[in-house]
């Protein structure tokens, strides 16, 4: 296995962990996308980071990434700290390989971390705007057919 | 170094299972109900209160309660005692649920969330939880216990993908429903479930439209029919004599996207020529009696039967609704039966005889459309709807609650030349839920829909992504309901329609002038967008 793929592994072994111990064989295990989705988008898109973060930071290709991994955990059972928190887990993973965190990386895991930051505020506002139009959309269909309740 | 900066534990603690204390939170929850509807609808304890309370105010006696509940119910369903005794915690169940695939919490696997209830069940209804107590997997029944169920049971919207895997055919459906009902016998209730309950006991349907409201409504539809085509099109009301009775989930007549698949059931019904009524009695096909308890089902469906009986119909036509249909498949008949005073359905245009429906005595409209299709009896302009690219979302209870699988399909393979199926593992009878379903499709509840709607998403998302695929259609009324807010976070660009808003738009009627429109009032494509004129049909 090369350095990176290691590292990789590590890094979603490390996020794999933030979920429930029991949940685990499963997120780990299950190859299919459709039958483990979260499993299988944590793996892409942090295969996909690591790939950009420690080659061309590609801004597109990262934003997606951070999109689709942030939308999943903005929704889950985490606090704002522990959705992001993910970022950081990859100089552990580094560590624990056994290899040093290069000035360069460390500067890059800073910036997505705050580039994470916003996608999580930004899909926590999306949500809240969400569900702002359905109360809009209920009150509209209440006052157009003069619904009452009993 | 090691960071010192955050100390957050990345692990969750790994606690036992049977610990039943369970964390509110706003945005995961649904909120309690009102007590004017428990009221209305005599049912106990109606109080104010909200599951982030610490005392729930529960009744003295409701250890007494939920325990003579439970024994009424095992004695009275002998699936209920069959689905305590016979589970064996093999597991195929585990990873088939939405909300687990989505939550990744271990108790929303459907076997874990039956041995909530199970394990209480053991406690107090065998011998060996009786004597051996947790060794023996029972657990005391506590008020942590109770807002346990209410957290689970109300994470699950009984869609019943679970049942499919199951070797033994539990139906954990009914599990959510016999916990819920419990739940019910204590005040324990979600408002959500219970507003629409009360309206649909008063006036007809979930929203409370009074008969003059339903009546603007239809007519309003009518004249925007009317409008589209250049013809005169009516859809009468309450008509007695009429041959069928037609039923529909109240919110095609008062929601978005739902209404255009009203419009599109009055230009087929127009262009047949269909003998046919709507009631304002029976206007709501959805039964959220279904999401509390089995008594309230039989309230509200019993209201069909009564009016095709009133009205003297011969038989029964139902809309694009989800739940209307398992009602109706698996509990109608024998709930509100026997139908002996109406007949066994016959379509008035091909003389097909449904037998599927010779004891119920009502079909489903995408059975009675796929069947004028199949005998020639529409004109269809398939180029009508190339601005569409679409996919279908096999609805839950249409799905695995009656098989109805092929016809939505075959129907849509006709009114449209770019169809293309989402992945095999997540359609047809192993279908995921949208995760609104079972009185869950509130907005309070969004951060729950939203991780239950996800495996959903993943793959509408592969198909966009793969065909450009932008309209996602279902027959069910709470997908048309939920899936607008669903997608836009998950898979912003592809919209939601039903199988008869297309059929609209394909269907060229007698008469009708020059369209130039759909049904949404947006322009037709102008050039062909495939090349060849054939159907781009392929599987994912």
């Amino acid at each position: 296995m090369s350095a990176d793929r290691a590292i990789v592994e590590r890094w979603v072994e490390r996020v794999l962990q933030s979920y429930p111990a029991q949940t685990l064989p499963f997120l780990r295990g299950e190859q299919d996308p459709f039958r483990n989705p979260v499993g299988h988008t944590l793996r892409e898109s942090l295969t996909i980071l690591a790939g950009e973060l420690m080659g061309k930071m590609d801004r597109q290709r990262i934003a997606q990434a951070l999109d689709a991994i942030i939308r999943m955990r903005a929704v889950q059972d985490f606090g704002p700290s522990d959705a992001v928190r993910f970022v950081f887990d990859l100089r552990t993973a580094i560590r624990e390989w056994g290899g040093a965190v290069p000035d360069s990386l460390e500067s890059r895991i800073d910036e997505l971390a705050l580039l994470a930051f916003d996608h999580y505020m930004g899909c926590r506002e999306q949500i809240f705007a969400l569900r702002i139009n359905e109360l809009r959309l209920k009150a509209r269909y209440a006052a157009s057919e003069e619904g009452e309740t009993p | 170094m090691q960071e010192t900066l955050i100390q957050i534990e990345p692990k969750p603690p790994r606690g036992d299972w049977r610990d039943p204390h369970v964390e509110f939170r706003k945005g995961s929850m649904c909120y309690s109900a009102a007590p004017k509807n428990l009221t209305y609808l005599g049912l106990p304890n109606p109080r104010v209160w909200q599951p982030t309370d610490s005392d729930w105010k529960l009744p003295p006696d409701w250890k007494k309660t939920i325990l003579a509940g439970m024994k009424e119910r095992l004695d009275k369903f002998r699936s209920f005692r069959l689905f305590m005794d016979v589970c064996v915690r093999c597991g195929a169940c585990a990873d088939k649920c939405h909300f687990y695939l989505g939550t990744a919490d271990p108790k929303n696997m459907p076997v874990a969330r039956a041995e909530l209830i199970r394990s209480v069940y053991r406690r107090y209804f065998t011998l060996s939880g009786r004597i051996f107590g947790s060794l023996a997997g029972g657990r005391e029944l506590t008020e942590d216990v109770i807002k346990e169920w209410y957290y689970y049971f109300y994470q699950c919207t009984q869609c019943r993908r679970c049942s499919v895997f199951c070797p033994y055919g539990i139906d954990t459906a009914e599990i959510t429903l016999l916990g819920r009902e419990l739940l019910t016998l204590i005040g324990c209730n979600i408002n959500w479930v219970m507003e629409p309950v009360a309206n649909c006991y008063r006036t007809g349907n979930h929203l409370g439209i009074q008969p003059h409201g339903f009546k603007d409504s239809i007519d309003f539809a009518a004249d925007e029919a009317s409008e589209i085509t250049g013809l005169k099109i009516e859809m009468p009301i309450n008509r007695k004599g009429a041959e069928i009775l037609f039923v529909m989930p109240s919110a095609d007549y008062f929601a978005t996207p739902h209404y255009y698949t009203l419009l599109g059931y009055m230009m087929l019904f127009h262009e047949i020529g269909l003998d046919y009524t709507v009631s304002a009695y029976a206007s709501e096909g959805g039964n959220f009696g279904s999401f509390a308890s089995h008594e309230l089902m039989k309230r509200l469906n019993a209201k069909i039967y009564d009016e095709a009986k009133r009205l003297g119909v011969k038989w029964i036509l139902g809309g694009e609704c989800g739940h209307m249909w398992r009602v109706l498949h698996q509990y109608m008949d024998t709930m509100n039966g026997p139908a002996d005073f109406l007949e066994v359905p016959v379509s008035p245009v091909t003389g097909t005889v449904f037998e599927n429906a010779r004891s119920t005595r009502m079909v489903h409209i995408c059975e009675f459309t796929a069947d004028l299709i199949h005998h020639g009896k529409l004109r269809l302009d398939r180029g009508r709807n190339d601005h569409w690219n679409v996919t279908y979302h096999d609805s839950c209870n249409p799905a695995r609650g009656m098989g109805l699988l092929e016809e939505p399909r075959y129907i849509l393979n006709h009114v449209a030349r770019r169809f293309h199926e989402m992945p095999e593992n997540t359609i047809r009878e192993q279908t995921f839920c949208c995760g609104s379903g079972a009185g869950l499709g509130t907005d309070e509840n969004l951060e729950i829909r939203l991780r239950g709607g996800f495996p959903r998403a993943n793959a509408v998302k592969y198909v966009k992504e793969k065909y450009g695929v932008n309209l996602l259609t279902c027959i069910c009324a709470i997908d048309k309901a939920t899936l607008p807010t669903l997608l836009e976070y998950w898979v912003p660009g592809v919209e939601v329609g039903g199988v008869h808003e297309l059929v609209g738009n394909a269907l060229v009627m007698t008469g009708e002038k020059e369209r130039t429109t759909d049904l949404r009032g947006e322009a037709l494509a102008t050039e062909s967008v495939l090349a060849s004129g054939e159907s781009e049909a392929r599987h994912a």
